[in-house]
């Protein structure tokens, strides 16, 4: 792994640069059994450890990016763990983290991700490298549209993340194909014709092994669910999770309610709720049967 | 691969469509043997003339279709029949020469 | 995967129905040095279509991963990679979704650190464009083969080599084959060059579409029990995005749209990079390929300058030119990018006519040589003739032009 491949001298302990070392003595990455069952960085003790994201430049109160947190926190091997975006707000926060992120082309992270994949396996045939999708609603849904189904159904081995805040927030509050219906927004000036995609009837008609849906108004069932999903995504197929995360901005939530928003919107329409294969079901059983592994959440 | 006895020139297709011609020539007789592209490559074949050279030292010639060999273009689909027939027409060239030079000269 | 073994690869050649003792054809062949693979190996003569060039140079180009999207005239060619699949000698393989799919998958493939091959033609490239102009900058040898047709309405698919003027000016390494030869030799070239450390950039073979591709021609290639060396992930201008590296922030990809001008710097640097890593590829494409050009009778003072098939139509004019006396000079330009200036001014600085034939209507490579020779070189140089959207170029056309240059221009 990586700290195999670069580790720095005992000599230079001294003079390593804090945020490295704190991310390899008190960050998630070290802090792990070898198959990523066994979490010992724990969400309740979140501003305590080193985080793999910390800085970012996203809107004050923005919920996606407490997901995001979140979402890095749930990685069962962050130091063998590669994230693809695509143009939208989450990059402006992935970017930002200490696990190597592809910005790609608009709408391209489905198909560079099966490559990537493929490609790591190729190279690492005794190590597991996991490839996690974290993309906006828009960059999957609508320009993403072919690459994601594609994957879906060829059974692409990663995981897709989509950050549905219901609009394209980075070029300034379009609707989406994830937006309700009847939602004025721009390019919507009298209200999105048509319903809210149902991402998640296509996964499963898509068979996609692990499909969940949730918003980040609980924060360790964010982070099982990620891991859980990347654990499908090694040894069965693809999964998929979809989670709320709205845009305070654009909906004009104030910062303070963002959280009462979440609750209220998955109490009318956005519960958790996870879809998974006969296979999938069997191998998190294999996985989870162990005695440390749900020790976290 | 075709044969490379008798052979004079190996060019592109002269008429811009693409392929191979190879020119075989025994003394002023010869054969122009063309294999051009097909967008089924199952229907790539080579088309062959039977050609009479009009100078000693260039490779101008025209096509003949006055000798026993061929009246019209001829079609082969594999290079094996065109190799053996090759290896005859080669053979009644040099008889053919031997012919025209018994010929009495026009004058 | 199929074609990997390891504890961790999720699908094996067996899952896909390869008897457990299966050995891949890449398996049992030998890596050589690529310079004893270009000009040292013996060679068998075959007469093969451009296709079956492509699949021979493939078989020993030790490929990781080809991803295939079906466009004629290119689909034969990789319908042949996935025989070669089949066979053991590429590891991966699987047909995309579409070109923009296909073109960022192979850019994920090549991101991973392994080596990764796919092919399009015309349509297909324009359509994958926006994928293909970003691989120079993220700095990700891919090897594409790119069989020209025709692009403009109204759709045909014919040869039409206009679709390499769009790659240009994207910082991607562009040879042009001119026969089936070049299509098996240009590759392997092209491969080695794209993944030197100091270069680390895309290439591209283009080749004129069912001329080469879909017709027969010699081709010498080198025996098959011998591949090139496997690409090196750790070789490499940025490191590959494989997680192998410290944790910290290796977002090499990341934005750099804020509007400041810290990201005006960085992008057209990092753009000058790219561009100055084109030309240190050319001292490779010289050793492998013997050149970037090919002179023909150097003293003459009329010279064609051509790439792809039309120098094959010249190199015939120019021998029927000498039959009739007249000494004609060629010019064969192997690499458009890196463009090989000084070598053709070199070649052409006793000129006095250059006639510069074409397969497409807008004359590019006409005005490459004149933005590069110009102020340099006295010769007139005249743009034609051009034949576009399947019209053929008989040898008589470019010597009927000739014979109109030097009447016009004393």
């Amino acid at each position: 792994m990586s700290l195999e491949t670069l580790r720095p001298s005992p000599a230079f302990a001294s003079v390593l640069p804090i945020e490295y070392v704190d991310l390899v003595e008190h960050g998630p990455y070290t802090n792990r059994s070898g198959d990523g069952s066994k979490q010992t960085v724990k969400v309740t003790d979140m501003g305590k450890f080193k985080e793999v994201i910390e800085e970012h430049p996203m809107c004050a109160g923005c919920a996606m990016t407490l997901f995001i947190r979140l979402a890095y926190i749930g990685m069962p091997n962050p130091e063998h763990t590669i994230v693809v975006g695509t143009a939208g707000c989450g990059r402006l926060a992935i970017s930002q983290a200490s696990v190597p992120f592809i910005y790609g082309n608009y709408g391209d992270t489905n198909a560079v991700a099966s490559g990537l994949k493929r490609g790591l396996e190729i190279r690492f045939p005794n190590q597991k490298k996991d490839v996690v999708v974290m993309a906006g609603d828009g960059g999957l849904i609508d320009i993403g549209f072919q690459g994601l189904m594609h994957s879906w159904f060829r059974k692409e081995k990663f995981t897709t993340i989509m950050l549905d805040n219901e609009v394209y927030g980075n070029t300034g509050g379009q609707e989406s194909g994830m937006t309700n219906h009847g939602k004025v927004l721009k390019m919507a000036p009298r209200g999105k014709f048509g319903d809210k995609i149902d991402a998640l009837g296509l996964a499963k008609v898509a068979g996609v092994d692990y499909i969940a849906r949730l918003a980040p108004t609980n924060p360790a069932r964010v982070a099982r669910t990620v891991r859980r999903a990347i654990m499908v995504a090694r040894e069965v197929g693809h999964s998929y999770i979809q989670a709320y995360t709205s845009c305070n901005i654009e909906y004009s939530i104030p910062t303070p309610d963002v959280m009462k928003d979440a609750f209220e919107i998955e109490k009318e329409r956005y519960g958790f709720e996870e879809i998974v294969s006969p296979e999938a079901k069997a191998y998190l059983d294999e996985v989870e049967k162990k005695p440390k592994t749900k020790k976290t959440d | 691969m075709l044969i490379q006895d008798n052979l004079l020139l190996t060019r592109s297709n002269p008429s811009g469509q693409g392929g191979t011609q190879f020119l075989y020539r025994v003394k002023d007789y010869g054969l122009a043997a063309l294999t051009g592209p097909q967008e089924e490559i199952s229907m790539i074949h080579w088309e062959v003339e039977v050609i009479k050279f009009t100078t000693p030292e260039t490779a101008g010639f025209e096509v003949c279709h006055s000798t026993e060999l061929a009246d019209k273009t001829l079609k082969f689909y594999t290079d094996k029949s065109l190799n053996e027939f090759l290896q005859k027409a080669f053979q009644y060239f040099e008889e053919l020469d031997l012919l025209e030079k018994m010929l009495p000269q026009e004058s | 995967m199929a074609n990997v073994k390891g504890s961790s690869v999720c699908r094996t050649a067996v899952d896909e129905g390869k008897p457990a003792d299966w050995v891949p054809g890449g398996e049992k062949q030998t890596v050589v040095d690529p310079m004893e693979m270009f000009h040292k190996l013996p060679r068998e003569k075959l007469f093969i279509t451009g296709s079956e060039a492509a699949r021979e140079s493939m078989r020993r180009a030790n490929i990781d991963i080809a991803i295939a999207y079906p466009i004629t005239p290119q689909s034969e060619s990789m319908q042949q990679a996935g025989y070669l699949y089949d066979e053991g000698y590429i590891k991966e393989y699987y047909r995309g979704e579409e070109e923009i799919g296909t073109f960022s998958a192979i850019s994920g493939a090549s991101r991973a650190g392994v080596r990764a091959l796919t092919a399009t033609s015309g349509p297909g490239l324009m359509r994958g464009m926006e994928a293909i102009s970003s691989w120079p900058g993220a700095r990700t040898p891919i090897i594409m083969l790119n069989m020209c047709r025709v692009i403009n309405t109204p759709l045909a698919i014919q040869p039409d080599n206009i679709e390499m003027s769009f790659l240009l000016n994207t910082g991607i390494l562009l040879l042009h084959a001119e026969n089936q030869q070049d299509f098996y030799d240009y590759p392997l070239a092209a491969i080695m060059a794209s993944e030197q450390v100091d270069v680390t950039l895309p290439a591209v073979v283009s080749v004129d579409g069912f001329f080469c591709t879909h017709a027969r021609g010699p081709v010498e290639v080198t025996p098959e029990e011998f591949k090139l060396p496997p690409r090196d992930g750790w070789r490499s201008a940025v490191p590959a995005m494989d997680n192998e590296n410290p944790p910290a922030r290796i977002s090499r990809d990341a934005p750099i749209q804020k509007s400041n001008f810290i990201s005006y710097h960085m992008h057209a640097s990092w753009q000058q990079e790219v561009f100055a890593a084109v030309e240190r590829s050319a001292k490779y494409f010289d050793k492998y390929l013997g050149g970037l050009i090919e002179v023909v009778n150097p003293d003459a003072e009329d010279f064609i300058i051509a790439s792809g098939c039309a120098v094959s139509q010249a190199r015939e004019a120019v021998r029927q030119e000498g039959e009739q006396g007249r000494t004609v000079g060629l010019v064969k330009v192997k690499s458009i990018r890196p463009f090989p200036t000084e070598q053709i001014f070199e070649a052409v600085k006793g000129a006095k006519r250059i006639l510069v034939p074409e397969f497409n209507q807008a004359g590019w490579l006409h005005k490459e040589l004149c933005a590069v020779l110009y102020g340099r070189c006295k010769a007139v140089i005249k743009d034609g003739p051009r034949v576009f959207g399947g019209m053929t170029m008989p040898t008589e056309m470019i010597m009927e032009w000739l014979a109109e240059f030097r009447k016009e221009v004393k």
